[in-house]
């Protein structure tokens, strides 16, 4: 039984090899070279320098101090441009105090301070509360300490300037 | 005549480069062919993707005279790309590899109707053969190509040799069981 088993696993794994050498070893299409280097020629071969139209093929533009040069011009040129930019710009003075903005209409009163008027039907209808109305007395009658206290004093006063200035009769 | 040297030396040295590249496809397009056919197992796409290895290398010419074994590294760039078509492409249908192998196989010697057998055998090894890991299954197929020995398959493969070895191991029992299995249920 062990031993068919193990021939069953040899002749699989024979059948397995035998099938993928067979495809390995089946023979490329006809004229495969051919059509590979055609479609390398045809491919882009690499990023090239986009040349430029008013320089011809053996002209000045193919020296390399020459290229240096352009690119040196190139660059001063630019950087020239920026600087004539930066030059014409007149930066604005700085005032020597800060001022605070006026808020308007706020010449002569008092501010709110931030202060928002809020109506009361934002934050839902406010129940008055009754007033209950006071008894006052009124003010003839009322005579406050101060008075009958300066009263009790005028009084005791007079009373001793009275009994100094008449003699006793005895 | 500083300049002229410059660009003589360049030209000589395109001449030069797109000369290797000719030989290499000259020598290898074949090999890197049947790679490509073994895992994608259709012409069109196997010449395709042999193109676009040859592509890679005429991106990278300049790196070619730092290349040891072209050869390995050929195979190691087209293996790359039919494993990315063939991830991205859907699951192959057993009925596809039988119309294709009975396209490619060789007839010599064989009646109709052993053909037939061939075929069906053939393809339901294939079938089998999908069925395996990623990893044993790669394995499996490079060692069919007799030249390609266990170390330049790990060279291909990024991997030791003895994982090689360990994988093609597990690869047969696995693919034993699976015949085993197939012929049980019919």
């Amino acid at each position: 039984m062990n031993s068919e088993v193990r021939f069953d696993r040899s002749v699989g794994a024979l059948a397995t090899e035998e099938t993928l050498r067979m495809i390995a070893r089946l023979p490329a299409p006809a004229g495969l070279e051919d059509r590979v280097k055609a479609g390398l020629r045809s491919a882009p071969k690499s990023a090239n320098v986009i040349a430029w139209p008013l320089a011809s093929a053996n002209g000045w533009m193919r020296s390399a101090g020459m290229r240096g040069a352009a690119a040196a011009a190139i660059v001063l040129a630019i950087a020239g441009g920026g600087w004539g930019v930066y030059s014409h710009i007149q930066v604005a003075p700085v005032p020597s105090a800060l001022a605070d903005p006026q808020l308007p209409g706020a010449a002569g009163r008092f501010s709110t301070a931030g202060a928002m008027h809020v109506p009361q039907t934002v934050q839902g209808p406010v129940v008055a509360a009754p007033v209950l109305k006071k008894q006052v007395q009124p003010p003839a009658e009322a005579v406050p300490s101060w008075q009958q206290h300066a009263a009790k004093k005028g009084k005791a006063h007079a009373q001793s300037h009275s009994s100094a200035a008449t003699p006793s009769i005895k | 005549m500083e300049i002229v040297e410059s660009s003589v030396h360049d030209a000589a040295r395109q001449h030069a480069e797109e000369a290797a590249l000719a030989a290499l496809v000259d020598q290898y397009a074949s090999t890197l062919y049947r790679v490509a056919f073994s895992v994608l197992r259709n012409q069109q796409d196997a010449e395709d993707a042999v193109q676009e290895a040859f592509l890679r290398v005429l991106r990278h010419r300049e790196t070619l005279g730092e290349i040891r074994d072209h050869r390995v590294w050929l195979v190691r760039i087209v293996w790359n790309i039919v494993l990315d078509r063939k991830r991205r492409a859907k699951t192959r249908p057993e009925t596809d590899d039988i119309a294709d192998l009975t396209r490619v196989l060789p007839a010599t010697g064989m009646s109709a109707e052993q053909r037939a057998a061939a075929v069906q055998h053939h393809s339901s090894v294939l079938a089998c053969v999908e069925k395996l890991p990623d990893r044993e299954r790669e394995v499996m197929l490079l060692s069919a190509f007799e030249e390609l020995s266990s170390v330049e398959i790990a060279a291909v493969l990024g991997v030791t040799e003895s994982s090689v070895r360990s994988r093609l191991f597990r690869a047969r029992n696995l693919m034993a069981e699976l015949l085993q299995h197939k012929r049980s249920t019919p």
